[in-house]
């Protein structure tokens, strides 16, 4: 019946029952599990009435402590998700030695690049933006972001491209290109399914996602300051925030325009990057990098600002070298636009072009260097306390410093010529990303997690957390750089080679030790919330911290700060300790003013919750569903424009009382801060 | 940057304005002209023979350049005084890595046969 096709055609376009592989019980299983757990939570939110307060408090939430929040429980989520990935894949290498292992080519395929895609888009990324949103305007002294409500449509077009990934682990599947959707193995003649169309919208709309988060991080870091709080007296987080928005806010759209050509060949018959008709795949390599290089720095710069507030709070010292760390920050924001090439020496430019950014490559490194030279004079001579979070700093430090080196050895073009795809390169970026991007966010997870709650971790299972993930990484990784040593390449489903069995053994042993690590996370955060009470911060500085973010209660009040600080040098809230200077602090009866706090809004759930019919319609062509979305989508940005009511008005009393209890806790603090 | 009470100074392009509507009017009506006398220049440099032809896609590219000025100028407001330094710092950030990633690509995609055989030479000599 053609008739029926074609009605068919035009309500579901390329869906249907075929899309849900009956035939692959993994990704059915594993969808399976997800979805129970997904509809056993909100049944149990229903049944318990916490949906309201969940609609309320969250979801329509424009406060950026709750935004950083949901970020980082969404990167925690796709954390276990990658992670699942990560202990599939070891496990075929493992078993693959002369056999098929147990994952068929294609869905081994589809896993490496899930696996890549997720971590840096949806695990890394959300994580460190949530970081960025809980503290930056509380350490610049100020109420909120730039854009409070711009900010939770990023968060939910995050988590609708987030979304729409998972959703091909059950109807369709997902690419199996690597996580840059190489071309020509991308064009429309060699991967004809829906995978690569859902890597590239996901993409596409968690990427608007991340702009906006950008342009609106940059512009808090710019505008909204406290009183006193000039460029060179921020806390080193907030430099380094800067820097890695700027980068998003010039990088990102270098990604969505390479995607949208991309999707033009796909969709409508271009020839960016085909083979024929004067296409140019090598195109591809050059933009996806330009933006892929800047990304790294994206990551990893936050990272090091977390680094930089850990060292030195755990240290009792001020950062050593505050400017030089600075320079050295907006350093490599600068020099990472000049070394996207290193990611393809190979592509064959010749040895001028090849010197070049080998050299530039290696020069990056410099900056970097000083920033690891800095901490370890931060932390010579200090009074040292070991507490998780100065853990993960100092275990970052060994490990960076052996992804760095590596790094440097592969910026020489004749050397990355050995090593270009093998599992020597694969053991490198997962050094400096695990070693440098997660233990960061780690750190910054443990440091600031009684800012956003109000009481601490255990300890104790996050140093067991600590050791066994740090442990876990060196058995996993140290195999991967010998069998790339070896000649072992990368992204392989099954091999023969005898000489590669051993390691690839040992590295699944080192995968179980890191799945220990993560299962010891996961308790920290049990055991920690049912023995809140006994870990509860009252004064709202647990670690005796140096900047402004411990100057407010934990969890802070939603307005942060009663009185605007005052900032009179670096460190400011140190400052303040040492001198007892805080104004509100000495006053008896402070004069409370009225405060006015942006209303919550339901503009970015609603806005991702039609960008996510939007981008499932546009997978599967289906046309009328992408109109609907498209429309549903700009209403509800016309709706927003037009709202006449955007603020409220806190009253006076009400922030007294609020204050009124964090200051009767502070103040006995000020005077044991003032006699050290 | 300072002194604090810069920063609230330091506004956003479009927010500054303390002057009158007309004054306003007044830069935008230059703004136009310029604009159009830019716009009907490049036209008539690209059809005519009254100059040195080799000499016109430079001069396009110089018309170009000048209208980008007339627009960031006249329409974004951007200027030198100390109110925008946010606005011009991002301009020669922006313009940096735009000049860094399009020159780059440029010359990267200009060698991409730099390790082939001269495919030219061996097929004249066959």
């Amino acid at each position: 019946m053609p008739a029926v096709r074609t009605v068919e055609a035009m309500m579901l376009g390329k869906l249907d029952w075929s899309a849900v592989p009956f035939d692959q019980p993994i990704p059915l299983i594993a969808g399976a599990i997800v979805l129970v757990a997904i509809l056993g939570v909100l049944v149990w939110v229903v049944a318990k009435g916490h949906l309201p307060y969940l609609w309320h408090e969250w979801i329509t939430s424009v406060d950026h402590k709750r935004i950083g929040v949901m970020y980082i429980l969404l990167a925690s989520v796709m954390l276990l998700r990658g992670g699942s990935d990560a202990i599939m894949m070891r496990i075929q290498q493992a078993v693959a030695y002369q056999s098929q292992g147990y994952l068929p080519p294609e869905h081994y395929n589809q896993i490496f690049s899930a696996h890549g895609t997720i971590m840096i888009f949806f695990v890394a990324m959300p994580f460190v933006i949530g970081l960025m949103n809980l503290v930056v305007p509380l350490q610049l002294g100020v109420r909120d972001v730039a854009f409070p409500t711009l900010n939770s449509v990023g968060f939910w077009l995050t988590a609708t491209g987030a979304l729409l990934v998972n959703i091909s682990l059950v109807v369709g599947e997902f690419a199996r290109t690597g996580w840059l959707a190489f071309p020509p193995l991308s064009e429309l003649s060699y991967s004809p399914g829906v995978g690569v169309d859902y890597y590239a919208w996901s993409l596409q709309i968690s990427g608007v996602g991340t702009l906006v988060a950008g342009i609106n991080l940059v512009t808090t870091v710019l505008k909204l300051r406290t009183k006193g709080m000039n460029y060179l007296r921020m806390p080193m987080f907030c430099w380094t925030t800067l820097a890695s928005n700027l980068l998003i806010v010039a990088a990102f759209p270098i990604l969505t325009a390479t995607l949208a050509m991309l999707l033009l060949d796909r969709y409508l018959g271009f020839h960016f990057f085909t083979n024929e008709a004067g296409g140019n795949v090598m195109m591809f390599m050059n933009l996806i990098w330009a933006w892929g290089h800047p990304e790294v720095y994206i990551l990893v710069l936050p990272a090091f600002g977390i680094f930089s507030e850990v060292v030195s709070t755990f240290s009792h010292k001020a950062l050593f070298g505050y400017r030089s760390m600075v320079l050295a920050t907006m350093a490599i924001c600068v020099i990472s636009f000049m070394v996207w090439l290193h990611h393809f020496f190979t592509m064959g430019a010749g040895p001028d072009v090849n010197a070049i950014f080998g050299i530039a490559s290696m020069i990056i490194a410099v900056p970097t260097g000083v920033k690891i030279y800095n901490w370890l004079f931060t932390m010579y001579g200090g009074r040292i306390r070991f507490a998780t979070p100065m853990l993960w700093a100092v275990g970052f430090m060994v490990t960076f410093i052996v992804g760095g080196l590596t790094g440097v050895l592969l910026a020489v073009p004749p050397a990355d010529f050995m090593l270009h795809n093998s599992m020597f390169l694969v053991a490198h970026f997962h050094n400096v990303i695990i070693g440098g991007v997660l233990f960061g966010a780690f750190a910054g997870f443990e440091y600031w997690f009684p800012k956003a709650f109000g009481f601490r971790l255990d300890e104790r299972w996050g140093k067991a957390a600590f050791w066994f993930t740090i442990l876990g990484f060196f058995i996993t990784f140290v195999p991967l750089y010998v069998a790339g040593m070896l000649g072992m390449t990368r992204r392989m489903q099954h091999y023969d080679v005898a000489s590669w069995r051993p390691w690839m053994i040992v590295a699944a042993v080192g995968m179980a030790v890191l799945t220990i690590g993560v299962v010891c996370q996961i308790v920290q955060l049990v055991v920690s919330i049912r023995n809140r009470e006994a870990l509860r911060d009252r004064t709202g500085d647990p670690w005796d911290g140096r900047s402004l973010e411990w100057a407010t209660s934990s969890p802070p009040p939603v307005f942060n700060f009663a009185f605007n600080p005052d900032v009179r040098g670096e460190d400011a809230y140190w400052d303040m300790k040492v001198h007892a200077q805080q104004q509100s602090l000495q006053r008896d009866g402070p004069e409370y003013q009225d405060i006015e706090m942006p209303r919550n809004s339901p503009t970015g759930f609603v806005c991702a919750f039609f960008a996510t019919i939007m981008g499932f319609a546009l997978i599967w062509h289906i046309w009328w569903m992408v109109i609907l979305g498209g429309l549903g989508a700009f209403a509800t940005f016309v709706v927003f424009a037009w709202r006449d009511h955007d603020e409220y008005v806190i009253p006076a009393e009400e922030v007294a009382a609020i204050d009124g209890i964090n200051l009767e806790e502070r103040r006995s603090l000020v005077s044991m801060a003032g006699t050290v | 940057m300072s002194d604090q009470s810069h920063i609230g100074h330091d506004l956003a392009p479009g927010e500054e304005e303390q002057h009158s509507v007309g004054t306003r009017i007044l830069g935008y009506i230059v703004g136009l002209a310029l604009a159009l006398l830019l716009t009907a220049t490049s036209f008539f440099i690209a059809g005519t023979d009254l100059v040195w032809q080799p000499s016109i896609p430079v001069a396009l590219i110089v018309l170009a350049i000048a209208q980008m000025g007339v627009h960031l100028v006249f329409f974004l407001h951007i200027t030198t005084g100390p109110d925008n330094t946010n606005n011009v710092l991002a301009l020669a950030f922006g313009l940096l890595v735009v000049f860094l990633v399009v020159g780059g690509t440029v010359w990267i995609m200009a060698h991409l046969n730099a390790n082939m055989p001269p495919m030219d030479q061996i097929m004249m000599r066959q």
